[in-house]
């Protein structure tokens, strides 16, 4: 990766000892519309703001929300064409595991070798880190699980967290809200209603993007009616 | 405390605020070019049009041209630097002669953004090559989905459009077009090719604020010749120039309508 001209890195250590590209990611991550991922007693559910920059934009065509593998599905807060190259690789990675042993790749593999790519890019010559940080759930033998993984490729699991622009006020409220008993649905309720105090105008399914996965271990995106359902509910 | 050792202008690593200035460079590149483009998609056709400048009395005008064919039912228009423009043309057009050598069938409009688009990306990512000066506005027929209309920016960004515009009074033009949507019944998707063309020309008038003649614009459309799907798919979609003639015909149209 990179010519060899470039290579040393470009991340280097600052006089404090600090990794000062990798900050800078981070805050290009806070600057992202917020995403959130909260882990239910028998699911996961992750929730996004689509923020679209015109009414002109083909809503139909972003998707912010990505299918992994059949059990695993990732969403991210920061820059989304960086977010695409993790995706393909997490894609890959999950494909070339089930080419080898013809079983899903568990969550916490996956997420293991995603953000051993991330870290990858902060000490290898001529890059610069990912200006994303991701939200990854999934289910698999060990029961729902959520991610967070970080620019610098630390990662951590959750039992929920948020991203992005809103993700402290997010966090606290999350704080407040979560109990470990929770269902699924009452995860999307309370998923919906931590956006909402964030959001900035009127949210619908055309703006709000939810993934799950249940005890079926089958991740999907709902539709934007399915979306609209759950907003009526909790209004 | 060291401000990514001063290079954070120069090279696509992160500034302390969390911006990649290169790629914001390269968006700018894109308007000193000096040209606006304006595209519209409708039902059965999407429409792109630009300014037509010819920076030399002395210059084959034939010879000046923005708009390129990639497949016979997609094609590209460029605003910004002429060199990364052909650059990016090369490897859209050799990009879908590969798809369509490997899968037999016609790349859709939407991969080839993506191609385009997550090459980009890297750009924006390995220090070694810097953003290309050129944001490239994508037309043409997904034999599946219809009318398709993309943009793609230097910083890997894409995403489909009903309408939207590049170049030096992108900004003017969006808001016009964002204006025209509401007021359409349906919004730009129902209309046929008279008023798509119409639309998208009568857009760049506006946003120039001058009548334009057919020497002064390059029009071009990808259209779908039958809305009847024929074995599940749209038959027959075509990326085409208009001529001269053609473009003053539209414009003809557009003065009788005031």
């Amino acid at each position: 990766m990179g010519e060899s001209q470039y290579s040393f890195s470009l991340t280097t250590f600052s006089p404090s000892g600090k990794l000062v590209q990798i900050e800078y990611a981070l805050q290009a991550v806070n600057s992202g519309a917020t995403s959130l991922g909260i882990k239910a007693s028998n699911g996961v559910v992750l929730a996004t703001e689509k923020k679209l920059p015109s009414i002109l934009v083909d809503d139909s065509t972003v998707r912010k929300i990505s299918l992994v593998t059949p059990s695993i599905g990732m969403t991210y807060a920061g820059m989304g064409p960086d977010s695409r190259v993790l995706v393909r690789k997490a894609r890959k990675c999950g494909q070339v595991y089930y080419r080898q042993y013809a079983e899903q790749i568990s969550v916490a593999q996956l997420v293991r070798e995603t953000a051993t790519v991330m870290q990858e890019f902060t000490q290898s010559g001529g890059v610069r880190p990912f200006g994303v940080s991701l939200m990854m759930a999934g289910y698999d033998e060990n029961g729902p699980q959520l991610y967070q993984v970080d620019p610098s490729g630390s990662y951590f699991a959750w039992k929920a967290s948020a991203i992005g622009k809103n993700m402290v006020n997010a966090k606290a409220f999350l704080e407040k809200r979560y109990n470990e008993e929770m269902e699924l649905e009452d995860a999307i309720h309370t998923a919906l209603l931590t956006l909402k105090e964030g959001f900035e105008g009127e949210m619908s399914g055309d703006n709000v993007e939810v993934g799950i996965v249940g005890q079926d271990g089958v991740f999907r995106v709902l539709g934007a009616e399915e979306v609209d359902d759950y907003l009526k509910e909790v209004a | 405390m060291s401000r990514g050792g001063g290079y954070d202008r120069h090279i696509t690593i992160f500034s302390p605020d969390g911006r990649l200035y290169q790629v914001e460079y390269a968006f700018k590149t894109a308007k000193t070019a000096g040209i606006t483009a304006i595209a519209v998609r409708g039902k059965d056709c999407v429409c792109f049009v630009t300014q037509k400048k010819v920076p030399d009395k002395l210059t084959d005008p034939s010879s000046v041209t923005n708009i390129h064919k990639i497949t016979p039912s997609i094609g590209m228009l460029t605003t910004g630097m002429h060199g990364d423009a052909r650059s990016l043309v090369q490897k859209a057009r050799s990009e879908s002669a590969e798809f369509k050598f490997k899968y037999g069938y016609d790349i859709p409009p939407g991969v080839l953004a993506r191609i385009l688009a997550d090459q980009a990306q890297v750009y924006t990512q390995h220090a070694y090559m810097r953003p290309l000066g050129v944001i490239p506005i994508i037309i043409g027929i997904d034999e599946e989905e219809g009318t398709q209309l993309y943009k793609v920016d230097p910083a890997g960004y894409f995403v489909g459009y009903k309408a939207t515009a590049s170049g030096a009074k992108d900004q003017e033009a969006t808001n016009w077009l964002e204006k025209q949507h509401k007021g359409v019944d349906g919004g730009f998707e129902a209309l046929t090719y008279d008023d798509v063309v119409q639309t998208a020309i009568t857009g760049l008038q506006n946003v120039l604020s001058e009548d334009l003649k057919s020497s002064d614009v390059e029009v071009a459309i990808a259209y779908i010749p039958s809305m009847e799907k024929d074995g599940g798919v749209y038959q027959g979609g075509r990326f085409k120039v208009l001529t001269n003639d053609e473009v003053d015909h539209h414009l003809n149209m557009i003065a009788e309508k005031d």
